[in-house]
């Protein structure tokens, strides 16, 4: 009983660290790549990150293996209607680049996408194209905001933030709040 | 004897109530991961590109360059950056009293709120 009781406080106390720590107060993220620190920018408070990394998918029917950047990607804890992402793409270094690129993710991320407004904006001081726009995912709208930010030395950040049909509109400020947050390092 | 079978019995209930207690503290409710990252379906998407395909949609993406060989482009001087002025931990008092209308943002955030459900 003692030990069955044990594993249960260790397994509860993992979940915590690894479910709910990387969400706490006003927490500094920084996006790396080999190595390299690229950007950052500070994850709301009660949510979760996910961090990936570099690696190779393969497409089981065409044996095709693609280069996949990191991806982070975080939404809050408790509800799943709001996920927001950030990736920045090995060889992508110009916005027309970066568009490309969302050209070529966007039939992933959402079905029936329909861009409703593009616009140039500076986030973290850097220029920047966004997208907004709606589209359906597993049979719910979505509205989506896609983003890609020049960064110096010839690389971009994608950014893109989903909100589902019923989402809590006060996680917009939460969204605009990890854009305000947004700094390149250089 | 009796008080062996007393110490035991409560011991056992003070366990099981331990063990339910600390394993409810694992249900997705209270600790929002229930959900977890089985299916994390914007996640994943966003791993899955077409864009290092040279053969995918031939017809939209004429001769498409070889993309992740591209030449690397001369580093770009770093723009001028104003440095960031140190915040006080006590803000000033603002020296005139503020007007009731604040002046709109100079830059839009990029997120709009959703547009309200269509009947």
């Amino acid at each position: 009983m003692r030990v069955l009781f044990s594993k249960a406080l260790a397994a509860c106390a993992t979940v915590w660290v690894v479910g709910v720590g990387p969400a706490m107060a006003d927490t500094p993220v920084t996006y790396t790549d080999a190595g390299k620190a690229l950007f950052r920018f500070v994850v709301p408070d009660f949510w979760a990150v996910r961090v990936g990394g570099a690696r190779e998918i393969e497409d089981t029917n065409l044996g095709d293996a693609r280069a996949v950047a990191r991806v982070i990607g975080m939404r809050p804890v408790t509800d799943d209607t709001v996920w927001m992402g950030f990736v920045s793409p090995e060889g992508v270094a110009t916005i027309e680049d970066g568009v490309r690129y969302l050209e070529d993710i966007d039939k992933f991320l959402v079905n029936d996408a329909d861009v409703t407004d593009i616009s140039n904006r500076s986030i973290g001081g850097l220029p920047a194209r966004v997208f907004r726009g709606t589209g359906r995912r597993d049979g719910r709208g979505v509205n989506f905001t896609a983003t890609v930010i020049d960064l110096p030395r010839g690389r971009v950040a994608v950014a893109i933030a989903v909100m589902r049909e019923g989402a809590d509109p006060a996680y917009v400020d939460d969204l605009n709040a990890v854009f305000g947050s947004f700094r390149a390092i250089r | 004897m009796m008080t062996k079978t007393f110490l035991k019995r409560t011991l056992l209930a003070l366990g099981l109530g331990g063990a339910a207690i600390s394993l409810s503290g694992c249900d997705g409710v209270s600790v929002g991961v229930g959900y977890g990252y089985g299916y994390d379906p914007f996640y994943d998407s966003m791993l899955w590109n077409d864009y290092y395909r040279n053969d995918v949609d031939v017809d939209i993406d004429i001769d498409r360059p070889d993309r992740p060989d591209r030449p690397d482009r001369p580093d770009r001087p770093d723009r001028p950056t104003k440095p960031d002025r140190p915040k006080p931990p006590v803000a000033k008092p603002p020296a005139r009293p503020r007007p009731p209308v604040a002046r709109p943002p100079a830059a839009r955030p990029p997120i709009h709120r959703p547009a309200p459900r269509r009947r």
